[in-house]
C-alpha cells in the first residue's frame, strides 16, 4: 500500500518535472540568432581542437618507437621502445666509467714517473726526509733568485 | 570511440540547454557562453575518444565543474576588489532578458495570436524565475534529471553525490516549483 502510494507519488513528480522542462525546451529551441551563432562557433572550435589533440597523440606515438601499439590518447611503449629510451642512459654510464678508468691510469702513470725519477737520481730518497737537506734546498732556491 | 560527426551532433543537441542552464546558474549571458565554450572544449580535447554513450554524463560533469570554477573565480575577484561594480550600470552586456528572447522567437511565428504569445512568455518567465530561485544543488539535480533526461545513477555520478541525494534534491525541487507555480496560478 505504502509502496504503491510512493510509486504514484514518484510518477506524479516525474510527470510534473517533465512538463516543466518541456516548457523550457520550447523556449530553448529558438534562442537569439547571435547566441546560436556563438554556440555554433564554439562547437566547431571544440571539434577542431579534438582533431588536433588526436593528431598530436598519434604523432607522439609514432616518434616513440616503431613497434608501439597505436591507441589514441594512451601511450603504450613496446620493449623496443623501452630499450631505445634506455640507450642514452646506458651511454652515459659507460662514458662515466671510461673517464674514471682513464683518469686513474693517468694518475698511476704520473706517480710511476715521479718514483722512477727519484729512484734513478744520485740523491737517495731518504734525503728528502732530512730537515737539514730541506733547509739547504731552501737557501739555494733563495740565492738562485 | 565517438566520431567527429557524432561528437558534433552531440554538442549540437546539448549546447542550447547547456547555455540556458548556465544562465540559470550564473545569471549572465557572457559568462554562460564562456562556461559552455570551456566545457565543450574540455570534452572534445580530453574525452573526445570516449564512446558516444558516455558523453552526456561526462559533459554534464564538466559543465558543473566549469560553473563551479566560475563561482570560485567570482568569489576570489569579489574578495580582491570591493563592490565597485555595484555602481556600474547593468544591461550593457550582462543582462539577459528572457522575454526578449521570446519576443524574438515569436516574430517568426505569425500564426500565433499576440495574447497567447504574451501569455506563454509570461509563463515561461515565471517558470524560469522559480527555477532560478531554487537552491543550486536542487536546481542542478532537477535540470539534469528532467531536462537532460539523465537517469538517477548518471545524475548522481555527474553531481558527485549519492542516488538518494539526487532523489531528495529532485523531490524538493519539484515540490517547491509545483507550490510556487500553483501560487502564481500557472497550470501545466
Amino acid at each position: 500500500m505504502t509502496n504503491s502510494y510512493q510509486y504514484q507519488n514518484q510518477l506524479a513528480q516525474d510527470r510534473l518535472g517533465f512538463r516543466i522542462t518541456a516548457r523550457l525546451s520550447d523556449a530553448t529551441d529558438s534562442l537569439p540568432h547571435d547566441i546560436s551563432e556563438r554556440l555554433r562557433a564554439a562547437r566547431v572550435q571544440a571539434v577542431g581542437q579534438r582533431k588536433m589533440a588526436l593528431k598530436y597523440a598519434v604523432s607522439d606515438l609514432a616518434l616513440s618507437g616503431g613497434e608501439g601499439s597505436v591507441t589514441f590518447g594512451k601511450q603504450h611503449f613496446g620493449w623496443w621502445g623501452r630499450l631505445a629510451a634506455a640507450i642514452p642512459l646506458l651511454a652515459l654510464v659507460v662514458g662515466l666509467i671510461a673517464i674514471n678508468v682513464i683518469q686513474d691510469d693517468n694518475r698511476d702513470r704520473e706517480l710511476a714517473d715521479i718514483d722512477a725519477a727519484l729512484l734513478t737520481d744520485d740523491l737517495p730518497p731518504e734525503a728528502y726526509a732530512d730537515p737539514g737537506f730541506l733547509q739547504f734546498l731552501k737557501i739555494n732556491a733563495a740565492q738562485d733568485r | 570511440m565517438a566520431s567527429e560527426q557524432e561528437l558534433s551532433d552531440f554538442l549540437k543537441d546539448v549546447e542550447k540547454r547547456a547555455f540556458k542552464r548556465s544562465v540559470y546558474h550564473v545569471r549572465n549571458v557572457e559568462s554562460a557562453l564562456d562556461i559552455v565554450q570551456d566545457s565543450m572544449m574540455k570534452l572534445a580535447v580530453h574525452y573526445g575518444d570516449k564512446p558516444v554513450a558516455e558523453l552526456p554524463m561526462l559533459f554534464q560533469r564538466i559543465l558543473s565543474n566549469c560553473t563551479l570554477d566560475w563561482f570560485r573565480r567570482q568569489k576570489t575577484r569579489n574578495a580582491l576588489f570591493s563592490n565597485l561594480s555595484d555602481f556600474e550600470s547593468a544591461g550593457e552586456d550582462g543582462e539577459f532578458d528572457l522575454l526578449e528572447t521570446l519576443n524574438t522567437q515569436n516574430h517568426s511565428d505569425q500564426t500565433e495570436s499576440a495574447e497567447s504569445s504574451t501569455q506563454r512568455a509570461q509563463t515561461l518567465h515565471e517558470i524560469e524565475s522559480e527555477i532560478q530561485a531554487l537552491p543550486n544543488r536542487q536546481r542542478e539535480a532537477f535540470l539534469m534529471r528532467y531536462w537532460e533526461e539523465l537517469d538517477v545513477a548518471d545524475t548522481a555520478a555527474a553531481m558527485g553525490c549519492s542516488e538518494g541525494s539526487v532523489k531528495t534534491h529532485c523531490s524538493r525541487a519539484i515540490r517547491a516549483l509545483g507550490k510556487a507555480l500553483r501560487a502564481r496560478g500557472i497550470k501545466l
